[in-house]
């Protein structure tokens, strides 16, 4: 199986094509004919997919950032295979949106032209969160599919079972499922992702700390003027205390709650200054660290909803963008967030301007609650546009399904074989 | 420590259920003039219970619905401070998605509060002892709301006499939370045993507004740069008017209950082989879609049968005595609707039972119907026609509170790790085929296609002022630009 890539494109729009570009994707997303313009379900490999406009914002040295279009995927790998199959089924609707962009090859261009046009457009992200990395769109669907099937079975013969001991109904389970030509493939494992790439996962694993140590003089001598300037920045730093615009609230809502997920996107300035940036930098190399080596395995720091997340700077650092599909509701999102992991939201969020009070980069902020949750609203973006392969399968369910695979035809014991029949 | 709740200026439905005061009704009404409703709503204030003392013959509590406040013309129009989720009200159509309110759920089909009925702008909640009682307070009542004309009445709701037992014919109202800083909630934690009675105890700030909430915090709120009446509690620590202290939000829906449908269901698929009906495994099932049997015995301790002993029994967790939804069904309705220690991310720690304080409610409901009062447990040959449930709640914060339990916690059908069982008793099931799942060893069975049981039929969101706000409201000089 395949690793997952978030592919990032973002082109600018000239200032007369904003408006146009806005109401066409929020018209899309509206009707729900967004699948006509861009059908994603026909693109291989895509778990989720996101085309959104990003407000004008300030850049460097105080000019204006112009408005831009953003499409985000989270798709399996490799990019090429992505990029080349997305603009031959979804040439039509990237045209509509990107054909406005500097330089999209349109009209007779080749779908090299266009792809290579994408692949220039790329940000990179800063830090990218895989729920489960290595388990590709086809195995979530295919596992969902083999557990429906192995429902009904029991469904059916539940009373022809019934006071069969375990062993016997696994068995049973198994000789159904082996009768199915269509569920063949369960019988093997998942394959891994690509040998060169757990190879270079495990040279970055080596790779940050060794790079640590060598510099640990450094960074000894640092931290302490660091912590200082930190508190200096947390005294002086003035929270918004923003309450979100009633009409935000709707447009955002508008595009919410339909299945069992939602998309999040948001944008913000990162405070003004090296330090920030420079800390901000710092805490995304960590986080981009721990998520790739450590939360990779349905768990993000006691966070177990979310399917995606990723963090990338934007417009030379002064901005940061972030963009996540999670299960749920977007309040029942910020509680966990404020509930168990509001101190890594602090250490990222609280580099952003007007975020609330932190103490030592990683205390308070976030649980100040409504404060947060109107932080976050007042930053959120209408995801107008919004694919996700699998709306109805929550993270809790995907694993089970996963789990029910790779326990079906594996040799298991008693007590294995009753913790198995109890997955069901 | 905990702070003093001002009891004489809290509304006495926050402080109390009146179950001495076994008759009710509900008057919707509408402002159809405000500068006569001004003054019969400033009459009728005068009548409100407060929170100090229980009332030995009858009650009196109003509430105000977004625009109801909005016609009161003595608020700046965009009622600032109030959460989105109340000015925007129960029927927008992104709350009604939210709330699962589609199809024939859907407010357009209801009785009251929905775009197809005359607007709801004022709650009167009216509570006595017996029936001729609340005939007399009504009649009273009414002389004052309709005398000037300006208030009209869109519907009386009645309610059954208060039993212990909702439609379906379980008992109901055991679990409830205890605000922080009552009397009662004292005695209650000193009767029972401190370590369990802890997990129920939550601050008054969860319903109350201006008073610290789970987070220490105080709720957003209205407030008014100055009130210009000098009537209102001053903002602490600002220089605002507080027109949020010692309110709440009250949330209300009628919910129909098929409770001839409910029944027939369970009847339907527990006959034995040859077809003839099975009491007891009827009632075992319905036993195991609520998580109590009908007399209101936890199946977390009563697995087998009804347990009369245990009829109030609330001190249980589920991570200790039935992890698997071996006795108390994983998806069955009391887990959802109160997970006590079963929340991530440590189930079964006090950090998790922590995390569910911040999602309670004050359930203040009263059933309606032939079959809402104290009855055995109805047969499917009974009338049950028009049977159901007011529920009404109080809460400081509708979409961290009743929002989100009836969205994450009822009408998910990925509840507790589940992936196709919304709530079995109250859930919607829209597009959606329902399963029930019964957890056992060496397997589960599962009921699919479940029928739906409880029906939406109106409501609305309701401020429910303390009473100066309240005095506030009827008596403030209108704002100018509003008759």
């Amino acid at each position: 199986m395949p690793h997952q890539l978030a592919v990032t494109i973002r082109a600018a729009l000239p200032a007369a094509r904003v408006a146009e570009v806005s109401e066409l994707l929020a018209e899309a997303g509206r009707k729900g004919v967004a699948g006509e313009l861009f059908p994603f379900a026909e693109v291989t490999g895509v778990h989720f997919a996101r085309l959104l406009v990003v407000p004008e914002g300030p850049g460097a040295d105080g000019a204006a950032v112009p408005a831009s279009v953003v499409y985000m995927g989270e798709v399996d790998a490799p990019l090429q295979a992505h990029l080349t199959d997305l603009v031959r089924k979804a040439g039509e609707g990237l045209e509509k949106v990107f054909g406005h962009c500097d330089g999209y090859p349109t009209g007779t261009a080749s779908v090299a032209a266009r792809t290579a046009w994408l692949r220039a457009h790329r940000i990179p992200s800063a830090a990218f969160y895989v729920n489960t990395v290595g388990r590709g769109r086809q195995q979530i669907l295919r596992e969902a599919r083999l557990r429906e099937a192995i429902e009904e079975f029991l469904d059916q013969q539940g009373a022809a079972l019934s006071g069969a001991p375990p062993s016997r109904i696994r068995a049973a389970i198994q000789e159904y499922v082996t009768g199915r030509p269509d569920l063949a493939w369960a019988r093997s494992r998942p394959a891994p992702p690509a040998l060169w790439w757990r190879i270079r996962q495990k040279a970055h694993l080596l790779a940050l700390p060794l790079a640590a140590l060598f510099l640990l003089p450094l960074l000894l001598f640092a931290l302490p003027a660091w912590a200082v300037l930190l508190r200096l920045h947390e005294l002086r730093d003035v929270p918004s205390g923003e309450r979100p615009d009633r009409r935000h609230v709707r447009e955002l809502a508008a595009c919410e709650d339909f299945g069992a997920q939602n998309p999040f996107t948001a944008v913000g300035s990162v405070k003004p200054g090296r330090f920030r940036r420079a800390t901000l930098t710092a805490v995304l190399l960590v986080v981009d660290y721990g998520v790739r080596h450590f939360f990779n395995r349905g768990d993000l720091t006691g966070v177990k909803t979310i399917h995606f997340a990723r963090w990338l700077f934007i417009d030379d650092k002064c901005r940061v963008l972030f963009a996540s599909n999670y299960d749920g509701s977007l309040e029942s999102y910020m509680d966990d967030f404020i509930d168990k992991v509001a101190w890594g939201l602090n250490a990222v969020f609280s580099n952003g301007r007007g975020y609330p009070r932190t103490r030592w980069l990683v205390l308070g902020g976030a649980k100040d609650e409504l404060a947060f949750k109107s932080y976050l609203r007042c930053h959120q973006l209408p995801t107008h546009v919004w694919y996700s392969a699998y709306d109805d399968l929550t993270t809790a369910t995907i694993d089970t399904n996963a789990r029910i695979r790779a326990g079906l035809f594996a040799d298991l014991g008693p007590a294995a074989t009753r913790a198995w029949l109890a997955l069901l | 420590m905990a702070p003093t709740l001002e009891l004489d200026d809290i509304q006495g439905l926050l402080v109390r259920g009146y179950s001495s005061l076994k008759a009710a009704c509900f008057l919707l009404l509408a402002v159809t003039d405000p500068p006569a409703a001004r003054p019969a709503l400033a009459r009728a204030a005068l009548r409100v219970t407060d929170g100090r003392t229980e009332p030995a013959e009858s009650a009196v509590n109003l509430a105000l619905t977004a625009e109801g406040l909005r016609r009161m013309g003595t608020l700046p129009p965009g009622l600032d401070g109030f959460p989105e989720e109340f000015v925007s009200g129960m029927t927008d159509p992104d709350r009604s998605r939210f709330l699962g309110d589609l199809g024939q759920d859907a407010p357009r089909h209801w009785r009251w509060g929905g775009p197809a009925t005359p607007p709801v702008h004022v709650l009167a909640l009216l509570y006595a002892r017996d029936e001729p009682s609340l005939q007399r307070l009504e009649a009273e009542l009414r002389q004052d709301l309709l005398a000037t004309g300006g208030l009209t009445e869109v519907l009386r709701l009645a309610t059954a006499e208060l039993g212990d037992r909702e439609p379906f014919g379980f008992r109901d109202g055991i679990s409830q939370p205890l605000i922080e800083g009552l009397a009662r909630t004292s005695r209650v934690t000193a009767a029972r045993d401190g370590a369990t009675a802890d997990g129920d105890v939550v601050k008054a700030g969860e319903f109350v507004l201006g008073y610290p909430n789970e987070y220490g915090l105080l709720t957003d709120r209205p407030l008014l740069p100055d009130d210009g009446t000098g009537l209102l509690p001053r903002e602490p620590g600002g220089t605002g008017a507080d027109l949020g202290r010692n309110g709440s939000y009250l949330v209300f829906r009628q919910l129909h209950q098929d409770v001839q449908g409910f029944w027939g269901y369970l009847d339907d698929v527990t006959r034995r082989p040859d077809g003839t009906s099975d009491p007891a495994a009827r009632e075992a099932l319905a036993a195991r879609m609520v998580g109590r049997w009908p007399g209101g015995a936890p199946l977390v301790h009563a697995p087998g049968q009804d347990d009369p002993a245990r009829a109030t029994d609330n001190d249980f967790g589920y991570v200790a005595t039935d992890p698997d939804g071996l006795r108390c069904p994983l998806g069955a309705h009391i887990r959802r609707a109160n997970p006590r220690d079963s929340l991530d991310p440590r189930p079964g720690s006090a950090e998790s039972v922590a995390i569910g304080r911040r999602h309670r409610i004050l359930r203040r409901g009263r059933s309606y119907g032939p079959r809402g009062g104290p009855h055995p447990p109805p047969t499917a040959a009974d009338d049950t026609q028009g049977n159901g449930l007011h529920f009404l709640c109080l809460n400081a914060n509708i979409s961290r509170q009743f929002e989100f339990i009836q969205h994450t916690w009822l009408n998910n059908p990925g509840f507790n790790g589940l992936h196709d069982a919304p709530d079995p008793l109250v859930a919607p099931r829209g597009n959606h085929h329902a399963t029930f799942t019964l957890q056992a060893r060496p397997v589960r069975t599962r009921h699919v296609g479940l029928p739906q049981f409880v029906f939406v039929q109106g409501g609305a969101y309701f401020f429910l002022p303390g009473l100066r706000a309240l005095r506030y409201l009827c008596t403030a000089a209108p704002r100018d630009g509003q008759r």
